[in-house]
């Protein structure tokens, strides 16, 4: 074994130049691979490594008032239960300087799980305590920061002046950062009284966690059996836990399907490099063979120098992958705050570097087997050639490798069906495109022998390059075309929503939003809002919050669930609220508005309702169906006409259902407005708004574009560096293509053109080849990726995007022509050689 | 040491069978030198391939020290090249990542003897390259690296020596200094030497000569060395 280990390392180092294709390949596979494990890793251990202490509790009852005694009394006898109220308002600075925060306000017990760390020693009850002539804060240091405030400055909380106290270093119950929404801001329960902001219809979630030793799934269904009319919300952390992971795991399965295409892709590199090795080394092979190498012993050679090459070119991945991991884990931990990367990335960078070697394995196998069934005769007899089909036992060995690689990939895809999806297509992509290569190899074969090329010598040579045997057509449809198709889809989709950003929101959106206006704040608002010049219109729409108690008269408490999520949806509270002007921007997409929506209706006369799609269907509502909701104890039924749809990101207000006029008149305690005005207006509007009615809220919508156009930024970049790790691959690949198929396509235009064939005619045919493999390229990487990228944006983001075909053809064709040219030009520097010397040595 | 009894070899080209050997007998004792003359096609190359067992006979059996070829698997030939015999190639195929002392060394180290590298560099002096042990295959000249590859096909030792057409690319005054060195070393070791060639002066310093045409034997001269 010493002998063969020195033998492949000198071997190695003495042509392994020739294998830079495979390394390569092999190192841009594993950084994808390294950068979406470590990633998914990193986010997944901070969002769910205890999400208990996430929760503040095992088990989490969300309600809009206090609850009653008993209730409070049973959560009691089943465990420590800890009162969080929660209420959205402005705070103001000494500077005017105004900004959404979340007021909470704790109890004794808080937090039930985990450990909260302040800038300052003492507890929260002493430092919001009232001294020094004012309540007291705690804020969060990154709104600290973005409001340059520091410990001792006093802010506008509501009718108060309030001192902040200490910064909140660490909260158990609160991962996402300041950056993501309303900033937390801690008070005491007197404070908040005090506040003045606690009115009758002020919107204060009251979240009780409950500590417990029972089970958590059993504690909710004791709750559900002790209460059985309740309307709240109860949730368990393994619940919670569940969708943080669904959720996360879709996300990270997405991303590592995109690395191991590139990883896939990569393989066919790894293939093509290995083989051209391979064929450059037949002689050594023979020559071993009649020195009396045995076969096991000339295998083992061969496997451990693929091993050394992967091992090699793995660990090379592996910290290129490391160096954008710290990247991408610097950009995440702006949102979210991330525990220590250092584990997660090195399980993710051993499970890579596992990939890289089982998958260059896998590609190199079917090479090896040709290579090494060589027979040593080829010294004495000059025949060099590889057995064109693999022997039994090596196409065995493959088909178990690829197996093996196949069930790595659904061990460590979180997300199953991603996984199977993967595969699935991947085989079908085989298929498919081998079908392609049959279809147009016969085609080619077809029209090589009519007249019309009889008398084009050029394109009959262009023609039947492409069904020659060794044809590059194969290997740059599957890796190129993969490739490419991966270029269309993501350039679709980021241009599809840098476009919506850049030109559709700032276009249609309001300048400033307003929630929880009360009833008697209307005409104050509107003064306000119209004694500014640049007021193009305003339009307030009521918010009423309610729960559906019966679909078509079958109360919901009745009615068996079909599913978690109907359950879940028939306890959620909804947003429903008056058409107005159309704030939402929604369009019907199942039945029709009510006959005259635009009159007065009085609530004795029908009440239609139209809802939002996702909801009602989850619900299996359809139109027609007769609908019950309750809100303050009161009950209001109606018709369903239709089912809408909003907008993607331009909705504001997400109106889950919309009633006909005057449907909602008794119960309206809110309202919510748009207003259209200059920016620099909206600020002035806000800081008016918030020094008179500091209940109601404004957010300038030039801060939510700018955010979301920020994240945006952040998510096109992640995706600019995929698609770009993985064209550079499939560029490799397609340089492995060449350089497979070199030696025999210089050597054929050498002997045409001893035959008297002009460099011209040879150089035209090949162009025209290049360009033929260029458009067939192109054309089925425009229609897969615009298929993926439109049925993604269509259907899941909603976004109008047909008329970017245009735009998936052009990138295509582009980057397809650019790639063959590049392929060509090198090809035309190779043919520089003598022919005399070429025909001569038979080598190139 | 070799014998070949009723040898025949045929190939499959497409629906028709090619007689490659015809019905070859043929013995060569211990230290014998044994050289096989013939037109192109006549079947030289073959009869060496199956000497060296890297081809099966079709029909007949073959002998090396008295063991029947046939009735080895292929880890036993390829032992049986290993530690008995030594191959020279016309084209020399030296392993080009290999310097000349690792080239020579090679068969010794697929053996596992740990003085591998100590006989290869005797066995360079013994060729007159002590001075280019370090040297890889493109920095030698033909002549040179014809030396490292007699080197390699007799620094184990081995009892049998095939040669193909050892002087085939060399020029004649090369090829004289090189088959010199062969006959040389073919004596001192007491090897059996056979060999394949066009070259008639060549051929005629073997103590035997046959003469194959059509896959047979068709002529031997016995006593080449002396006449």
């Amino acid at each position: 074994m010493r002998f063969l280990l020195s033998f492949a390392w000198q071997d190695l180092r003495a042509s392994g130049r020739q294998l830079w294709v495979f390394c390569a390949c092999l190192m841009l596979g594993v950084t994808l691979v390294t950068v979406s494990g470590a990633l998914y890793r990193v986010v997944n251990n901070s969002l769910l490594n205890d999400t208990r202490a996430l929760m503040g509790g095992d088990i989490e009852v969300e309600a809009n008032q206090a609850l009653s005694e008993d209730i409070l009394a049973w959560m009691e006898s089943r465990g420590k239960v800890s009162l969080t109220r929660e209420l959205n308002t402005m705070m103001g600075t000494q500077n005017d300087e105004f900004l959404l925060v979340q007021l909470l306000s704790t109890d004794s017990n808080y937090p039930l799980y985990g450990q909260l760390v302040l800038s300052k020693p003492g507890t929260i009850q002493s430092l919001t305590s009232f001294y020094d002539g004012h309540w007291g804060l705690l804020i969060d240091p990154v709104l600290a920061e973005r409001l340059n405030i520091s410990i001792g400055d006093i802010v506008s909380i509501g009718q108060l002046d309030m001192q902040v106290r200490a910064l909140v270093l660490e909260q158990p119950d609160r991962r996402l950062s300041a950056n993501w929404r309303a900033a937390p801001v801690l008070i005491s329960d007197e404070g908040l009284e005090a506040s003045g902001l606690i009115q009758p219809a002020s919107l204060i979630d009251f979240d009780y966690r409950v500590r417990t030793e029972i089970d958590s799934l059993a504690w909710k269904s004791q709750f559900y059996d002790a209460f059985p009319d309740s309307q709240w919300e109860v949730r368990s952390f393994a619940d919670r836990s569940q969708r943080i992971a669904e959720r996360l795991a879709q996300i990270a399965s997405g991303l590592l399907i995109v690395a191991f295409s590139t990883l896939f892709i990569g393989g066919l590199g790894v293939f093509n490099s290995i083989h051209t090795y391979l064929q450059s080394k037949l002689k050594t092979l023979a020559t071993l063979k009649s020195l009396g190498l045995r076969q096991i012993q000339l295998t083992q050679l061969y496997c451990l120098q693929i091993g050394i090459l992967a091992g090699f070119s793995g660990l090379a991945g592996i910290f290129l992958g490391g160096v954008l991991t710290l990247v991408g884990s610097q950009i995440i931990a702006q949102e979210i705050p991330l525990t220590s990367a250092l584990l997660p990335f090195v399980l993710a960078a051993l499970v890579a570097w596992l990939f890289g070697i089982l998958t260059s394995f896998t590609f190199a196998l079917p090479a090896l087997g040709r290579a090494l069934s060589v027979n040593a005769a080829v010294l004495f007899r000059g025949d060099s050639k590889t057995p064109a089909t693999l022997s039994s036992r090596w196409l065995l060995i493959t088909i178990l490798f690829s197996t093996l690689l196949a069930g790595l990939i659904l061990t460590i895809v979180p997300d199953l069906k991603f996984g199977l999806g993967f595969i699935a297509m991947t085989l079908f992509c085989l298929v498919f495109f081998e079908c392609i290569v049959r279809a147009l190899k016969k085609i080619a074969f077809s029209l090589e022998k009519t007249q019309w090329f009889q008398s084009h010598i050029t394109t009959k040579l262009a023609i039947a390059n492409l069904h020659r045997p060794g044809a590059p057509l194969r290997t740059a449809l599957l890796s190129l075309g993969t490739s490419l198709t991966l270029l269309v889809a993501c350039t679709l989709i980021v241009t599809a929503l840098l476009r919506l950003i850049n030109t559709t929101i700032p276009e249609e959106s309001p300048a400033l939003i307003l929630y929880d206006i009360f009833p008697g704040q209307t005409r104050d608002v509107e003064k306000i809002i119209n004694s500014f010049a640049s007021t193009e219109y305003m339009t307030l729409s009521p918010l009423v919050r309610a729960r559906v108690t019966q679909i078509n008269g079958q109360p919901i408490s009745k009615m068996k669930f079909t599913n978690e999520g109907w359950q879940e949806m028939a306890r959620d509270e909804h947003k429903l609220s008056y058409l107005s002007g159309n704030i939402d921007g929604v369009k019907m997409v199942e039945g029709d508005w009510w006959p005259s929506q635009d009159s007065e209706t009085a609530l004795n006369e029908q009440v239609y309702i139209v809802m939002e799609n996702r909801e009602a269907h989850q619900m299996n509502l359809k139109p027609g169906d007769k609908l019950q909701f309750s809100a303050a104890g009161q009950n209001i039924e109606g018709i369903l006409t239709g089912i809408y749809s909003q907008k993607g990101l331009q909705t504001r207000f997400w109106f889950e259902a919309i009633f006909s006029n005057g449907a909602l008149d008794p119960l309206i305690n809110r309202y919510v407005g748009a207003v259209y005005m200059s920016n620099a207006q909206a600020l002035e509007a806000q800081k008016i708004l918030a020094r008179t009615a500091p209940n109601i809220i404004s957010v300038l919508t030039k801060n939510i574009v700018d955010s979301a156009r920020s994240l945006l930024t952040k998510a096109s970049s992640g995706l600019v560096v995929i698609a770009s790790l993985s064209l550079i691959t499939s560029l490799l690949v397609l340089a492995s293509v060449m350089a497979a198929g070199r030696r025999q396509q210089i050597y054929d235009a050498t002997v045409m053109h001893s035959l008297g064939a002009r460099v011209s005619v040879i150089k035209s045919a090949i162009r025209r080849e290049y360009s033929l493999l260029a458009l067939i390229t192109a054309l089925f990487a425009t229609g897969l990726g615009t298929a993926i990228a439109l049925l993604l944006l269509e259907f899941r983001l909603k976004l109008e995007s047909s008329d970017l075909i245009w735009l998936g053809l052009a990138t295509a064709t582009a980057a397809s022509s650019l790639v063959f040219a590049i392929g060509a030009n090198y090809l035309f520097r190779h043919l520089k050689i003598s022919p005399a010397i070429l025909l001569r040595d038979n080598e190139t | 040491m070799i014998s070949l009894d009723s040898v025949s070899m045929n190939y499959q080209l497409e629906d028709q069978q090619v007689s490659v050997l015809s019905n070859l007998s043929l013995s060569v004792s211990k230290g014998e030198s044994l050289a096989i003359v013939g037109p192109s096609g006549s079947g030289k190359t073959t009869l060496l391939l199956l000497l060296a067992a890297l081809e099966t006979p079709s029909t007949g059996s073959i002998y090396v020290n008295e063991q029947n070829l046939s009735y080895l698997s292929q880890d036993d030939l390829a032992d049986l090249r290993r530690d008995k015999m030594g191959i020279i190639f016309q084209s020399f195929h030296l392993i080009p990542s290999l310097d000349a002392l690792s080239n020579v060394a090679l068969p010794m180290e697929i053996a596992g003897n740990a003085d591998a590298r100590l006989i290869a560099k005797k066995m360079l002096t013994r060729v007159g390259l002590e001075h280019r042990v370090k040297h890889y295959p493109l920095q030698l000249s033909g002549g040179e690296q014809q030396r490292v590859a007699i080197a390699r096909a007799l620094a184990h030792s081995p009892s049998l020596v095939l040669a193909d057409e050892p002087t085939g690319n060399l020029d004649a005054k090369t090829g004289h200094n090189i088959s010199n060195l062969l006959f040389e070393l073919h004596k001192d070791m007491n090897t059996t030497l056979v060999l394949v060639t066009h070259n008639e002066q060549l051929a005629s310093r073997c103590q035997r000569i046959v003469h194959m045409q059509d896959g047979k034997l068709i002529e031997e001269d016995t006593d080449a060395l002396s006449a």
